[in-house]
C-alpha cells in the first residue's frame, strides 16, 4: 500500500510502543465481505494519550480490539500489530500463543469497555474479580489487592467498601472507575478505553478524565482513548487520530488538529458538535450518510458527502499527505479544505 | 432479617389458611365429609347407635365434635392438626390417618427427589453443552429430544415403560416398593431391591421432565454467553473452566433455582397418578385409594401434607434466593432488584 511508506517517512517510530499496520477486520456476509476496520495504520507513542475520534460504526471499537487481538467471532483480523516492550524483542501480537496472548493481555495492554456494570460478573463481588484476575496469571495476590486498594484510592473510591460491594451496589461512574482499577491490577503498560465514558453524566465524564489524566502520569501508562465526542478527548489527548468510515483519515497533535484540521469530515465533525462559545447558527450536521461496509467505494470513501469531491476523489483512494510534520490526512484537496469548510468562529478550548 | 420474618409469617399463614379451608370442606359442606359420614354410620348400624354416638365416631374420625359450637369444632381441629393428629382413617380399620400417611411420605420424597434431582443434573449439563455448540447438530438434535419428550406427559411414558420392561420383558417389578423377602434397614439387598422397585417411576419422571431442564439451561447459557461480562473475562485470561462454572453456569442456571425448589414442593402432588401406575404405595398412592374409597380423613391429611410440602419448597427459595444471586439480597429491599 502506497500510503504506508509515505507514512513511516513522517512519523518517527523510535518511541512507538503499539504499531498498526494494515489492519482489517472483515467479516464474511451472505451479501459479501463487510470490511468494518480497513487498511488502517497507526502509531501509538509511549506514554501518550491518543485519542481516536469517530462516529458510530466507524470502526472504532474494531481497532481498539484489533489492538489486543480480541476481534470476537467471526470477524478476521489481518494486517501486523507490533507492540515494543520497554525492555526485550517487539512482540508480534497476531502471531501468539495462547498462553502468550494471555500474557500479553492485561498485563502487557489492557482494555476497558464501555458499559462497566455490564463488564462485571453480577454474582461475584469486586474483590472477586480482582482475585480471579490476579490468580489467573500467577501474580502475588496479597500484592495485587494491595495495589488494588491504591488504585482505588487514586480514583477516589473507598477501596474496602467497593471491594466488598457487588456490581448492583455501584453507580455508574464508581463501577466505571472500579473497573479502570480492575484494567490496571496488572500493571499494563498500554491501556486501550473504549468509550469509557460514554454512559456517565457529563460532570463524570469531566471528572473520569481528569483522573486518567493523574493515572497516566503517575502509572506512566500510554492511553489509547476511544470516543464519538472530538471536545471530550480534545483537553486530554497529546495525538488526535480521526476515523472515517472504517479508516483512519486525519491524525495530528491534538491542538493542530482542533485550531487548522486539514481534513474535510474532521473540519465538518468539528462543526457538528454543539459547543457553548459557538452561536447555534454555526452548527452544521453533515449531510449524506456513511457507506456500507460491504461496498466501500474505490476512491474516496467521503467523497459522496465532501464538497471538495471531484472526479480524482472518485478515482483514487487518497494516500497520506503530509500537512504538518506529524499531521497526515487522507485528503487530494486538503490545502482547500478549510476554504471549503470554514469555522466561522474559533473552535476548540 | 426484616424480609426473612415476614416470609415465614407468610408461609406459616399460608398453612393456616389452607387448614381453615379445609376444616371448612370437611364441616361445611352439604353432602361433605361429616355428612357422608353420618350416612354411612347410620346405614352401617342398621339405627342400633345413638345420636351420640354417632357424633363420637365422626369426631373421633375427623376430629370435628359435631355437636359443639362451630368456633370451639374450629379450636379442637386446629390443635389436633397442630399435634399432628390428622383423625382416623375409615377405610383402613380406624387407623391413625398419620399412621397411614408417615410411612409412606419417605417413599414419595425417595421417588421425587431422585427423579428430580437426575433430571435436573442431566438437563442443565445436557443444556449447557447445547448452549457451548449452539447451532451444532449436537444441538439441533438434542433440541429435538428434548421437545419430544418434555411434551410426552409422565404417565404415558410411565405406562409405556411398564408395559415394556415391566410386563413384557419382566426386567423389572410392577408394583411394590421392595420385594417383600428383604428387611427394610440398611442392608445391600433392601436398597437394592428399592432401587430396583423405583427404577421406573423415576426413570418415566426423569425422562419427561429433563428436556424442559435442558431447554431452559440452553436458553439461559446463549443469553450468559453473549454477556460483555464474558468477553471482559475471557481478555482477563480467566481459565475456560472457571468461566464455564462460575460465569456461564452459575448466571444461567440462577433463574432456574426458583422453578427448581418450587418443582420439589409439587413433587408430593405430582405423585398420585404415577404411585396409582406403578402401585408405589407412596402419598399419591393412599390419596387415590382414599378418594376412591371416600375416606375423606386420609384425602384432607394428604390434601395437608402436599400443602405444606409446597408451602415449604417456596418458602425455602424465596428465603435462599438472596444467598445464591446477590441482587434478590433482601427480597427486593433494596433499590436494583
Amino acid at each position: 500500500m502506497a500510503t504506508t511508506e509515505r507514512l513511516t517517512a513522517t512519523e518517527s517510530t523510535a518511541d512507538t510502543i503499539l504499531r498498526v499496520r494494515d489492519a482489517t477486520v472483515s467479516f464474511e456476509m451472505d451479501r459479501g465481505t463487510a470490511r468494518v476496520l480497513n487498511g488502517v495504520d497507526l502509531d501509538v507513542k509511549r506514554r501518550e494519550i491518543l485519542g481516536v475520534v469517530g462516529e458510530s460504526g466507524s470502526g472504532k471499537s474494531m481497532l481498539a480490539s484489533a489492538m489486543l487481538d480480541a476481534v470476537e467471532e467471526p470477524g478476521r483480523l489481518t494486517g501486523e500489530i507490533i507492540y515494543y516492550p520497554e525492555e526485550g524483542e517487539p512482540v508480534d501480537v497476531l502471531n501468539l500463543s495462547k498462553a502468550e496472548l494471555k500474557r500479553l493481555r492485561w498485563e502487557e495492554i489492557s482494555m476497558v469497555f464501555q458499559g462497566a456494570l455490564s463488564s462485571f460478573n453480577p454474582t461475584m463481588s469486586v474483590r472477586g474479580h480482582f482475585t480471579e484476575t490476579l490468580r489467573a496469571h500467577d501474580a502475588d495476590v496479597e500484592a495485587g489487592m494491595e495495589r488494588a486498594r491504591e488504585l482505588l484510592s487514586d480514583l477516589y473510591l473507598d477501596p474496602e467498601r467497593v471491594l466488598d460491594s457487588y456490581p448492583h451496589e455501584l453507580s455508574g461512574g464508581m463501577s466505571q472507575r472500579a473497573l479502570i482499577a480492575l484494567s490496571l491490577v496488572l500493571e499494563p503498560n498500554v491501556l486501550v478505553m473504549d468509550e469509557p465514558t460514554a454512559a456517565l453524566d457529563l460532570l463524570m465524564q469531566r471528572s473520569i478524565l481528569a483522573l486518567l489524566s493523574d493515572l497516566q502520569e503517575k502509572y506512566d501508562l500510554t492511553v489509547v482513548f476511544i470516543t464519538h465526542d472530538l471536545p471530550l478527548v480534545a483537553g486530554l489527548a497529546d495525538r488526535l487520530a480521526v476515523m472515517y468510515a472504517f479508516e483512519l483519515v486525519e491524525r495530528g497533535p491534538a491542538a493542530e488538529l482542533i485550531r487548522d484540521a486539514a481534513h474535510p469530515y474532521t473540519r465538518a465533525l468539528l462543526k457538528a458538535v454543539p459547543n457553548l462559545d459557538a452561536p447555534l447558527s454555526t452548527m452544521r450536521s453533515i449531510e449524506g450518510s456513511a457507506p456500507d461496509p460491504v461496498n466501500i467505494p474505490d476512491g474516496c470513501s467521503y467523497a459522496s458527502r465532501c464538497p471538495l469531491a471531484d472526479d480524482q476523489c472518485l478515482r483514487e483512494d487518497p494516500g497520506g499527505y503530509g500537512a504538518g510534520p506529524e499531521h497526515p490526512v487522507s485528503c487530494h484537496h486538503w490545502r482547500r479544505a478549510d476554504e471549503a469548510v470554514p469555522f466561522e468562529t474559533e473552535v476548540g478550548e | 432479617m426484616n424480609y426473612i420474618v415476614k416470609r415465614t409469617a407468610q408461609a406459616v399463614f399460608t398453612v393456616f389458611a389452607v387448614i381453615t379451608l379445609s376444616f371448612v370442606i370437611i364441616r361445611l359442606l352439604p353432602g361433605g365429609p361429616a355428612d357422608y359420614l353420618r350416612a354411612q354410620l347410620i346405614q352401617r348400624s342398621g339405627g342400633s347407635l345413638t345420636q351420640e354416638q354417632i357424633n363420637q365416631r365422626i369426631a373421633s374420625q375427623t376430629n370435628i365434635a359435631v355437636d359443639e359450637p362451630l368456633y370451639v369444632q374450629y379450636v379442637d381441629y386446629m390443635a389436633s392438626i397442630l399435634r399432628g393428629d390428622f383423625g382416623t382413617s375409615v377405610w383402613y380399620s380406624n387407623e391413625p390417618v398419620i399412621a397411614v400417611l408417615g410411612p409412606a411420605i419417605p417413599w414419595t420424597v425417595f421417588l421425587m427427589a431422585t427423579s428430580l434431582f437426575i433430571a435436573f443434573v442431566l438437563g442443565v449439563t445436557l443444556g449447557a453443552f447445547m448452549a457451548y455448540r449452539e447451532g451444532s447438530g449436537f444441538d439441533v438434535g438434542s433440541t429435538g429430544v428434548s421437545l419430544l419428550t418434555n411434551s410426552v406427559p409422565y404417565y404415558v411414558i410411565a405406562l409405556l415403560l411398564l408395559t415394556f420392561l415391566g410386563y413384557r420383558m419382566e426386567l423389572f417389578p410392577t408394583g411394590g416398593q421392595y420385594a417383600s423377602e428383604t428387611t427394610p434397614g440398611l442392608n445391600l439387598e433392601f436398597v437394592l431391591s428399592a432401587l430396583h422397585h423405583g427404577a421406573l417411576p423415576i426413570l418415566s419422571l426423569v425422562l419427561a421432565s429433563f428436556g424442559g431442564w435442558a431447554l431452559n439451561m440452553r436458553g439461559n447459557s446463549i443469553r450468559v454467553l453473549g454477556e460483555d461480562y464474558l468477553r471482559v473475562a475471557r481478555l482477563r485470561g480467566l481459565p475456560e473452566r472457571r468461566i464455564a462454572l462460575r460465569y456461564v453456569g452459575r448466571n444461567a442456571i440462577l433463574p432456574m433455582y426458583t422453578g427448581l425448589l418450587i418443582a420439589i414442593g409439587f413433587m408430593f402432588g405430582g405423585s398420585i397418578i404415577l404411585e396409582e401406575i406403578f402401585a408405589y404405595p407412596g402419598v399419591g398412592y393412599y390419596m387415590i385409594q382414599a378418594i376412591n374409597a371416600r375416606d375423606y380423613p386420609v384425602m384432607m391429611g394428604a390434601f395437608i401434607l402436599i400443602t405444606v410440602a409446597v408451602t415449604i419448597g417456596v418458602f425455602i427459595a424465596d428465603v435462599t434466593y438472596g444467598w445464591i444471586d446477590p441482587r434478590a439480597e433482601g427480597g427486593g429491599t433494596r433499590e436494583s432488584y
